[in-house]
Parts: C-alpha cells; sequence; structure tokens
C-alpha cells in the first residue's frame, strides 16, 4: 500500500501553496464569516463555505501538488476563543480533514491530506500562556485532525521554542491515545533576523526538538526561498530529519498599501528547485503568496528530483531559548555554572531567601560572562515552596540568560514544572540507583516526554560506587535503562563517576581521585558515546581557599586527560595548569596520584604550603581586625559601604577630627604612593576616594563645631577657550578627598573670573588644566596678566598638551610667583602639601630650553619638496581615478548604541582612558586586573547601554564635490556642482614633504570630499555632569572615558561605511590595526595636527547641517554637547596623518 | 655621552644626549614625525628602527602590549614611548 511514508522514499513530495491567499482571494464578506464579530475566523469558513475549501485543495492538486494542508491554522480552542468558539474547534478539524480527505479520494493517484497545526496567538515562551492549557488546546486540535483522516500531522509556522515542544507532545499523546500513528512534522519560521520571532536560532531548534522523535524538520513563511539558505544549510548538515522548505513568494512589499509578495511563479520555482537540490530537500511547496499556478510551475521540476540522501551529524546539545550548545566542548570540559545553586552557593541561598529574583539573575549572568556553557539551577531551600521556587525564577530567567539549564533537583514536580518552563534542551540533574530503579524510571520518562538530557550518578542500593570496577558497573545499568530501555541517545546520558574529597586524609579515599579518574577512561571506553562529569571541586572539599584552587584545576586538567567531558566548576575559578607554580603542582598531583613515601605525606606539605597563603578569602577574616586597621582598609579596598559600619564602631572610641587626619587622610596617602609607584590604577583610587567622601560625610556631624581638619584652599578652572573637564575634576577628587577644600569653577574660565573668585574666597594656590595645545599658551598669556596685577599667588598647571619643559621655563618666566607643574593629580597634591606646610619658595626658572639646546642637527638632506604650479605638494601623485560616491549631499543616520561597540578600541579605552596601566605590577597580576575588573566592567556597559537610553548616537554625513585651489578646498554645492558653497582653508608643512590637507584633492577636475558627524546625544553630556554632581566618582571618570571612546567607535565606524561607499574599502586592515589608520585615506578632524585650528569646525557644521541632530557650536569653536566629534575624509590613498 | 639618530626620510642626521626620549629630538629637530596622543595609545607615531634596535629603551607593557595588538614585527615602536640610548636610524611608517 502507498503511503506518505514510502511515497517519501521514492520521491521529492510537493505540498501546496498558501491557502489564506486563497481565501482572501474570494474577498470573504461578513455574511461569509456569519457575522461581524466572527469576521477574520478564517477556520471557520470550513463550515461556512465548505465549497471553497474543496475548490482550493482541488486547484492545488489539479496543479500537480502531492498533498494538501488542512484549512486549520488556527484551529485550536485557544486562537477560537478568540471568536467565543472554542467549542467547535473539534469539529472544524474533524470536517476540514474530511473535506481535503473527500477532495484527495477524487484524484487517481495517491494524494496526501496535512493536517496543519499553526502557532497560536500566545507565545509560551514569554509567559502568555500555561503549559498545561497549551496543551489541552492542542490536544484537541489534534484528535480532530485524527478522527478527520489527516495522513500527518504538520505543526507549522512556529514561532516559539516551547510552543512546538507542546504541540509534539499533544500529537503523540493523540496518536497514543488513538492508536494511530501517523509521520509528525515540524516547520519553523525563521524571520529576516535570523532567528524565530522569540529569538532561537534554528540550531537550538533542531537540538530541542531532536529527542522528542519528529519526522520532518523543515521551515514555513517568514521569508523568501533565498533568506532560508543560511538555515537550510544547517539543517542539510546536521538534521537527521527529512527537510522541508515552504517560502513565502519572497519578502513581502508594500505597495500603496498592499501587502504585496513580489516573486512570480518563474523565479519562485527556479529559487525553490535549486534549493531542493543544493540542500537535499524532500517536501517542498509554498506559503504566503503562493499559488496554485507556482505550485504548476514547480510540478515539473519535483517530478525530475530524485529523493534526497544525506549524511548529517548531530553534536549531542542542550539548548536554552535562543542557542544550542554542543556538550563536547573543544577544549574540554563543558563548564557548567555551579552559583546558581541554592545548596552550594551561600549568595544565591540569601537572595532566594529574600526572593531577589533579579538578583539570582544577575548571579546567572556573570556565570555566563565567566565562560559557563551551561548553568545548574537548584533552588532547593528549606521549609520554602521548591516547585513555586523555580517557576518564579525560571519564568524570569529563560528569556534573559542564554545558556541552557541544567535543573538540579531531587523532587520530581519541581523537575516537571522546571521543564514545562524552559522552552529548551534541558539536562536533569540527577538519576542514581540508591532506592532502586523506580525513582530514575520516572525521571526517564520525562526526559522522553520534554526531550531532556541526564546526569546519572553512580550509586546504587549498595551506596555510592568507589572503585573503579563498581563505578563501571553502574553506569553500565544506567545505562541499559537509560538507552536500552528508554530509548535515550546515549549522548544524553551523562555518568558522573563521583568525586570525594581527598583532603580529610581518610585512608579509605587516598586512592578515590585515581578511581575516579580511571572509571572515567573505563565508561567512555565500554560505553560509546555516553557522556562524563564530574563535580569537581567536591575533591578539596574541607582545605582552605588557596589550595582548593589548585588542587580543583588541577583534577580538572586530569579528569578531562582521563575522558571528562563536562564539569560542574565555578567558570571564573579556572586556571591554567601552565600557571600553577611547579612546586605547587608536583605536591597536588602527588596528592591526586597518592605518592606517599616514608616521612612524605603530600596531603601535610599541602597543609603546610598553603597554610599562610591567602587568595579573595581575605574579607572573611576583616571582622577579626582592629577597627582603625578595617577603615584603613576600608578605604584601601575602596569599600564604600562597608566602611561606614567601621566609621560607627570607631567614633565610639576616637575622636573624629583625629580619624580623619590620622586614619583616614593617612590611608589616602598610601593610596597616592600606590598610584604612584605603579601598583594602583586609576579606577581604583577613584573607589578609594569614594570610600574617603563617604566616611568623612559620615564623620562630619561629630565634628566639633569650629573644627577644621582641612588644610587649605585651591580655586580650580579650565581656561578660556576649553571645554575639557575629567582631568580638572578628578585634580578636584583627589585634592577634596585629602583635606583640601576646593572650589572648583569649571570650564571655558577667562582669568578674570577666576582672579574675581579669588578675591572673595581667598585660596593657597590657583590650579588651571586644559587640554588643548592652545590652551598652553593662554596658560602663559593668564601668567603675564596676573603678574602686570602684581599677584604672587602660586599657580599650578597641569593638561595633556604641556610639558615640564615649558612649564618651568617658559611659564615660571612669565610671573613671579611660584609656578608648578603637575604631571597627574597626585603631583598637584603633593605641590598643595608643600605649599601650606610653607616647604616652598618660588621655583627656580628652569634653564632655557634646556634639553632643545643639546640637540643638534648635523645635517639635514635634500631640499624642501617643491610645489607644482596649482600650488600643491608634489610628493603627492594624482594617477588613481577619482571614486565615485553613491550619492550627493547629506544624509542622516541614527545607531543603537550596542553596534558601535564593534568599532571600540577597547584596548584605548582599557588602558588609557579608564587608567589600568600594568606599572610596577607583574603581567599576571595585572592580566588579573584586566580579566576581573577592567573587562567585567566594559561588558557591564555594554549590557546597559543595550537597554538604557543614555546613548543616543546620530550622525550626518554626506559628499561634496571639492577642487583644490592651493591651500584652500572649494566645495560646490552638490545639486548644482557650479555653485561655491564653501572655501576651506588648511595650513601647509613650511618644509619637507610641505603637505596641506588639499593635496589630497585635484586641483584638475571635480573630487570628492566626504564630511562626517556624530554625536552621543546631549542626554549623554547631561548624564556625565550629573554623575560628577553625585560624587560617583569611578562610574563618573568610565562613563566618561567610554562615552569619548564610543564617540570616536561611532567616527570610525562611519568612516569605515564611507570606505565601503567608495569602493576603498579592500585595504581594511583587520582587528586592532584598523583603528591606527589601517585603511586606504585618512579621516581629519579639527584640533589635531593636520588641521590644529578649531575655527574650522563652523563650515563643517553649515556643510552637514549639524544642528538637525542637535549640534551646535560654542564660543570657543568646540561642538556641544560633549562627545560629539566631526571629520573631513580624504580617499586619496598617500593621504594620512601629518602635522603641521 | 652623545648618540645619532638619522631620520631616514629626510635624510636628516641630530645629535643629543645619550637617554633622550625620542619625541624630544624629533621635536627639537623638526623631524617629519607625526604624534598622536603622546603617551602611546594611537599608533600614529609608529616607527621602524632601521639599524640600532638594541640601543632604544626596553618596551613598557603598554607599549608592547599595543604593538603586540597590531601585530606589529619586532622592530617597530612608538617614538613617544622610545628613549635613546645610542647610535639609531629611523624610517617613520605613518606615510
Amino acid at each position: 500500500m502507498t503511503t506518505l511514508e514510502t511515497t517519501l522514499r521514492e520521491k521529492v513530495l510537493l505540498l501546496d501553496g498558501g491557502m489564506g491567499t486563497q481565501i482572501f482571494a474570494r474577498k470573504p464578506t461578513v455574511e461569509d464569516y456569519g457575522g461581524a464579530a466572527l469576521e477574520g475566523c478564517v477556520d471557520l469558513l470550513t463550515e461556512r463555505r465548505p465549497q471553497w475549501i474543496r475548490e482550493i485543495h482541488e486547484s492545488y492538486l489539479n496543479a500537480g501538488a502531492d498533498a494538501v494542508e488542512t484549512n486549520t491554522f488556527g484551529a485550536n480552542p485557544l486562537v477560537l476563543g478568540d471568536f467565543g468558539l472554542s467549542a467547535k474547534a473539534y469539529d472544524l478539524n474533524v470536517q476540514a480533514a474530511s473535506i481535503a480527505k473527500a477532495v484527495a479520494r477524487s484524484f487517481d493517484r495517491p494524494r496526501f491530506v496535512i493536517g496543519s497545526v499553526g502557532p497560536g496567538t500566545k507565545l509560551i515562551s514569554l509567559g502568555h500562556v500555561s503549559y498545561a492549557d497549551l496543551l489541552a488546546s492542542y490536544r484537541v486540535q489534534m484528535d480532530g485532525l485524527l478522527d478527520g483522516g489527516a495522513d500527518a500531522i504538520l505543526i507549522e509556522t512556529c514561532q516559539d521554542l516551547g510552543q512546538i515542544k507542546v504541540a509534539v507532545r499533544a500529537a503523540r499523546e493523540a496518536m497514543a491515545a488513538k492508536k494511530r500513528r501517523v509521520p509528525l512534522w515540524v516547520q519553523a519560521t525563521v524571520e529576516t533576523t535570523g532567528t524565530l520571532l522569540v529569538g532561537s536560532d534554528i540550531s537550538a531548534v533542531l537540538t530541542s526538538v531532536e529527542p522528542l522523535g519528529i519526522d520532518v524538520l523543515g521551515l514555513n513563511c517568514g521569508t523568501g526561498p533565498d533568506e532560508m539558505h543560511a538555515h537550510l544549510q544547517t539543517l542539510a548538515e546536521t538534521s537527521p530529519f527529512a527537510i522541508s522548505c515552504l517560502p513565502n513568494a519572497g519578502l513581502p512589499e508594500n505597495r500603496g498599501g498592499q501587502v504585496v509578495y513580489p516573486l512570480a511563479p518563474e523565479p519562485f520555482v527556479q529559487k525553490v528547485l535549486h534549493a531542493a537540490s543544493e540542500f537535499g530537500i524532500a517536501i517542498l511547496g509554498g506559503c504566503c503568496g503562493t499559488t496554485p499556478e507556482h505550485v504548476r510551475a514547480l510540478a515539473p521540476g519535483v517530478e525530475k528530483l530524485n529523493p534526497p540522501k544525506r549524511t548529517p551529524t548531530l553534536e549531542r546539545s542542550a539548548a536554552s531559548l535562543y542557542q544550542s550548545v554542543a556538550l563536547k566542548q573543544e577544549p574540554a570540559p563543558l563548564i557548567v555554572g555551579e552559583r546558581t545553586n541554592a545548596n552550594g552557593s551561600k549568595k544565591f541561598r540569601d537572595l532566594l531567601a529574600a526572593e531577589d529574583w533579579d538578583g539570582m539573575i544577575t548571579l546567572a549572568k556573570e556565570q555566563q560572562r565567566e565562560g559557563a556553557h551551561l548553568l545548574d539551577l537548584c533552588v532547593a531551600y528549606v521549609g520554602r515552596d521548591e516547585v513555586r521556587d523555580a517557576d518564579e525564577l525560571l519564568s524570569r530567567l529563560i528569556s534573559q540568560i542564554t545558556l541552557p539549564l541544567m535543573i538540579d533537583s531531587t523532587e520530581f514536580p519541581v523537575i516537571e514544572r522546571a521543564l514545562q518552563r524552559s522552552p529548551g534542551k534541558c539536562v536533569i540533574n540527577s538519576i542514581n540507583f540508591e532506592d532502586g530503579d523506580a525513582k530514575a524510571r520516572a525521571i526517564l520518562e520525562l526526559c522522553r516526554t520534554y526531550g531532556a538530557a541526564v546526569v546519572a550518578l553512580t550509586i546504587d542500593e549498595r551506596g555510592m560506587a568507589k572503585t573503579r570496577e563498581q563505578k563501571l558497573e553502574v553506569a553500565q545499568r544506567l545505562h541499559a535503562l537509560a538507552v536500552g530501555e528508554y530509548g535515550l541517545d546515549p549522548g544524553d546520558l551523562i555518568i558522573d563517576p563521583l568525586t570525594f574529597t581527598l583532603g580529610s586524609g581518610d585512608e579509605e579515599f587516598r586512592k578515590s581521585a585515581i578511581e575516579t579518574l580511571e572509571a572515567l577512561k573505563l565508561i567512555k571506553a565500554q560505553l560509546p558515546g555516553v557522556m562524563t562529569i564530574l563535580g569537581v571541586s567536591n575533591v578539596s572539599f574541607g582545605l582552605n581557599p588557596a589550595s582548593r584552587h589548585v588542587l580543583n584545576a588541577l583534577m580538572l586538567y586530569h579528569g578531562v586527560k582521563h575522558g571528562l567531558d563536562m564539569a560542574i566548576f565555578n567558570a571564573s575559578k579556572v586556571i591554567p595548569v601552565a600557571k600553577i607554580d611547579p612546586e605547587d603542582r608536583k605536591i597536588v598531583e602527588d596528592l591526586i596520584f597518592d605518592r606517599r613515601s616514608e616521612g612524605y605525606d603530600p596531603l601535610k606539605a599541602l597543609l603546610a604550603r598553603f597554610s599562610s597563603r591567602k587568595t579573595a578569602a581575605v574579607d572573611e577574616h576583616r571582622a577579626d581586625l582592629p577597627v582603625l586597621e578595617r577603615l584603613h582598609r576600608g578605604i584601601l579596598d575602596g569599600e564604600k559601604q562597608a566602611i561606614l559600619a567601621d566609621v560607627d564602631e570607631a567614633l565610639r572610641d576616637h575622636d573624629p577630627l583625629k580619624l580623619i587626619n590620622e586614619v583616614l587622610l593617612g590611608a589616602m596617602k598610601v593610596v597616592g604612593e600606590r598610584f604612584g609607584s605603579g601598583e594602583m590604577q586609576l579606577p581604583f583610587v577613584l573607589e578609594s576616594a569614594e570610600a574617603m567622601k563617604a566616611a568623612i560625610k559620615h564623620i562630619e556631624p561629630h565634628l566639633p563645631r569650629e573644627s577644621n581638619y582641612q588644610k587649605g584652599r585651591i580655586l580650580l578652572a579650565t581656561v578660556k577657550g576649553d571645554v575639557h573637564d575629567i582631568g580638572k575634576n578628578l585634580v578636584d577628587i583627589i585634592l577634596s578627598n585629602n583635606g583640601f577644600e576646593v572650589r572648583n569653577l569649571g570650564i571655558k574660565q577667562p582669568i578674570e573670573a577666576i582672579l574675581k573668585e579669588l578675591e572673595a574666597w581667598p585660596a593657597e594656590a590657583i590650579g588651571l588644566s586644559g587640554l588643548l595645545v592652545k590652551s598652553t599658551v593662554i596658560m602663559k598669556e593668564n601668567l603675564h596678566f596676573m603678574e602686570d596685577l602684581g599677584l604672587k599667588v602660586p599657580v599650578i598647571l597641569g593638561g595633556a598638551a604641556l610639558t615640564r619643559d615649558y612649564v618651568e621655563g617658559d611659564c615660571r618666566r612669565s610671573y613671579s610667583g611660584a609656578v608648578f607643574y603637575a604631571a597627574d593629580a597626585f603631583e598637584g597634591l603633593r605641590h598643595m602639601q608643600a605649599l601650606v606646610s610653607g616647604e616652598t619658595d618660588v621655583p627656580a626658572v628652569a634653564p632655557a630650553a634646556s634639553a632643545a639646546g643639546e640637540i643638534t642637527v648635523l645635517h639635514r638632506g635634500g631640499a624642501s619638496v617643491p610645489l607644482t604650479e596649482k600650488g600643491q605638494s608634489s610628493w603627492v601623485r594624482h594617477d588613481a581615478p577619482v571614486p565615485r560616491p553613491p550619492f550627493w549631499g547629506v544624509r542622516e543616520l541614527a545607531e543603537a548604541p550596542v553596534e558601535l561597540f564593534e568599532h571600540l578600541d577597547a584596548f584605548a579605552l582599557i588602558r588609557n582612558r579608564w587608567g589600568f596601566s600594568q606599572g610596577s605590577q607583574s603581567d599576571e597580576t595585572f592580566a588579573a586586573v584586566l580579566r576581573d575588573k577592567a573587562v567585567p566592567q566594559l561588558v557591564r556597559w555594554k549590557e546597559r547601554l543595550a537597554t538604557d537610553p543614555i546613548f543616543q548616537p546620530r550622525a550626518r554625513y554626506g559628499y561634496f564635490p571639492v577642487r583644490a585651489e592651493g591651500d584652500a578646498l572649494r566645495v560646490f554645492d552638490p545639486s548644482d556642482p557650479k555653485r561655491s558653497l564653501a572655501l576651506l582653508a588648511f595650513p601647509r608643512q613650511a618644509t619637507g614633504r610641505r603637505l596641506c590637507i588639499t593635496d589630497f584633492f585635484s586641483a584638475e577636475q571635480t573630487d570628492v570630499l566626504a564630511l562626517q558627524l556624530v554625536t552621543l546625544g546631549q542626554a549623554a553630556a547631561d548624564h556625565a555632569a550629573r554623575l560628577y554632581r553625585e560624587d560617583g566618582y569611578g562610574d563618573y571618570f568610565a562613563f566618561h572615558g567610554l562615552a569619548t571612546e564610543l564617540t570616536e567607535a561611532y567616527a570610525e565606524r562611519l568612516h569605515a561605511r564611507i570606505r565601503r561607499e567608495l569602493g576603498i574599502h579592500a585595504k581594511d586592515l583587520p582587528g586592532r590595526a584598523l583603528f591606527a589608520q589601517g585603511y586606504q585615506g585618512s579621516r581629519y578632524s579639527y584640533g589635531y595636527p593636520a588641521c590644529p585650528d578649531l575655527e574650522g569646525n563652523g563650515p563643517i557644521l553649515d556643510l552637514l547641517q549639524g544642528s538637525t541632530i542637535g549640534v551646535s557650536l560654542s564660543d570657543s569653536h568646540q561642538m556641544d554637547p560633549e562627545y560629539t566629534t566631526s571629520a573631513l575624509v580624504a580617499w586619496h590613498p598617500q593621504a594620512r596623518y601629518f602635522s603641521v | 655621552m652623545t648618540v645619532k639618530v638619522h631620520f631616514r626620510l629626510e635624510d636628516l642626521l641630530v645629535e643629543a644626549p645619550a637617554g633622550t626620549p625620542l619625541q624630544r629630538i624629533a621635536d627639537a629637530a623638526g623631524a617629519d614625525i607625526t604624534f598622536g596622543c603622546r603617551t602611546g595609545s594611537c599608533g600614529t607615531c609608529r616607527v621602524r628602527v632601521v639599524e640600532g634596535l638594541e640601543q632604544c629603551s626596553d618596551p613598557g607593557p603598554e607599549e608592547r602590549d599595543f604593538l603586540k595588538g597590531l601585530e606589529a614585527p619586532a622592530d617597530q615602536r612608538l617614538a613617544c614611548q622610545v628613549t635613546i640610548l645610542g647610535d639609531v636610524a629611523i624610517d617613520y611608517l605613518g606615510l
């Protein structure tokens, strides 16, 4: 007898095209639906207009289709419930299947009826509907389709991984009840985003449904055939099931308010047949926008196809809602994060007790960041309702975590609820034979129903298996039950041969690590395909943290060498074995392999060696320290929360003024020394300053009224014409938290305003700051001005463009008061301390141009390059053709902040902006700082920016026709290339190559100049100001650095776009090299060496109409808001940075 | 003791005291080297030390890591980070 299955073995099956498209072509009226309230209930038309349905089926079968899909896409009680028709669900399915069946029978060769089951209107993975309700609803539909005679069930247009699993279960249960097995097909809808609606990729779908025993896994709807290629390829390579492919007739277009699917039969057929042969597709058809004409056109081609032969290989995996994770990782092992476990983590337990669900999710995310591949999740807590806790946590967790879950519970109802809540493929932890096999059987039944893998412990009625032989024997029994009887794939059985502590010294367990390691080897050899796992950290239970660290790492290392696939481990504690001290390693390996000898016990050696060694566990002993010592440490460690309790305690017995002067300021002095010696980096210094601020605020109310712990006063300002804030603010932070009173006047301060303030608020010194080269000149002018007024107040100068030579030479000559150079905030602090203690006289002027005097030019070769008759440097050649831009004029863009991270120079951000520099630290220590502090900080910001709208990046850019006129560029109107819009003048090098930016543009013909302007928006600038006001020093500093580099990243990103659009992107270098001009051409910004004059920003803003994205020019020609930058882009291959 | 620095691009030969930063020598002699940030994080002043690599101060960790990130060959340095201890010849790379 010819069945659907035998047909599929013989040929590629041709399905029909769109049903909805055909129904709507008949323009159903309210009358057709049977009332206004029922309008749109297409499933009801089976009953109301059966003739239509019959005709549609006939038209497809006449066109050559081998099978038709029933008109039951939404025919389940949940969807019909929206029309008050839940009760009709069963009948409509029976009826629809019967109609299709009758039509099919009227044809001579075998034609089949496929029962269509749509996704419904509620997403279970997002909590729109309960598992039980969805299951019950689908069951009604499955019963109807089977009773109506459907030859297969097609769960189609799936948008939600969770929904697929429920529908599959409903179908299987219906078939079991009716003792009628028909093929079970699943079709997912991958959107243009590359995932299902809820975010699952196709591998996650495959991994999750594979254990459920379906027959077909394919794609329908969502996109046209072209967009399906990548996903079909994945299925072709990995799916053990036949593949179906029912695309839409292209991506829908909106034509005059009508949705139109653009692919006509001819191109549709071509694309579909191409995909069929390329990816070995077994079932073809069409979805939205396809018609009987499409099917008719497809039929002859399909007839010629042979049934596909593929050799897919599927890695055993687990899956979250979003992604599939192979259980065999390269390099091994797969790490199961152990900290979301109420039995193992106190922190998690406390969060659970407080029902701080978000806190628990944060902990889960931390492990994800630290490199865990899977998350062990255990919410067992005595006295709490474990089912409810699992439900509450998972309902929030599954959409926020991309890692698959290991459900860790001994309670059957908890496991089942967790499986219902988790859309992907979970691992259950665990089964054993401690009380016989009844419980293991129940859990294996769950594995089958929900499609889960399982951890199986080598424990039986005799207890925990301790020898390798016993471990293997129990493993074999577990295998016989799980694989032999319950049909689990061996790769979904994960054997745990148990780890015992080596820390007890108990003779019984001395060889336990050897037995476990050897058992791993035996199990892998005797039970092919099974996976292995160990709870590695058990091996060191009872030892101190420092030795646990090393022992765990080495046990993991040897486990992997013996065949360990997975490890339950704290991902942040994985240390490379190569980094372990050789002597440590020897002792620990002696312990693992029980290499004792006369007078040598590795356990004793280990205890002795690690007894005084500390890891991060210092905090545990904090409470034992005297309170003043705790305060001192609190400042050094930047503990702004913990320090408050210590302050309260200290205030009971100590004079508040003494606390500040001796303890707190003493600690800050150490901070300064450590910063100076390179032991401590700026971000940590800022944390100390925050702790200092918090402590002082806490102490201040206790100070006697007239007491003053402050040592002196300083007025701070950024000079006229300069908007740079950060350096000055760092000085403010450091000085004010080291006992000085600071009045911070802000940016762009003319000297007159500063001196006026000084009259009202006499200070020991003035601090002037500025970043621009121009500001160094202003500082000198300010000193002249003060000299003329006969002032003597000391002045401290700082800023990126200053040099010590310049300050101690030129600047000191301009002023008879004291002038100091401060390379950083702490040098400024030292000057202030010296000033108030009266240690300093007016320092002498450094000898004139000291260093420069000893530098002598012995020989200067070759005359300068001559200029051409057009006044350009003859060093620049003009032989490359001028590229054509894709458009002339200006366009506007907006980006999501996270997109900018792709072009973020993380090195510059972390090392330079955030001040993480190695200083005197060892490579290892610094690597740990980067790993534990800097990188997580960056990750946190990135996560935050994904949701927090602090940055609203916008840009304008455009292409202008230009021509070089000597040292100027003539910019023409893009829409009227004869009309001049602007003349941009640039400086030229006086000697040497005699370059000017204009040289990179043609003087002979029209050339193209790209201009760009990017901004992170006003909100970013406001946010920075707010952080500073609120004393969030660390955050302020980190935010400012990030914003500055993200502005640069945006400029880099836009520049990359421009190169692509000009077709000159072939020379773009990969990786970080791109940021060091690793591309053709150059991007020049005003204020930098090739065009130092900020005035140039004006015409650029005008040409790009910067005001439309809220950018304006300050009176000092800098762009407002902060975190904005503009540039001119030259495409010329010789265009590079140069200085004039 | 003095050292000689040869900037080969413009055939410029300069004498300076041993231990002078290359940055200062380049600035004082007007060599055609462009400095960007002058703190070792932008890479604008990258040079190749054609002769006398051993006469340059060793790179600190920041410069080392920066150049490693660019996969730069061992004879490349950041001019703003180098101190000159003996005679060297320099090619500016930012051309």
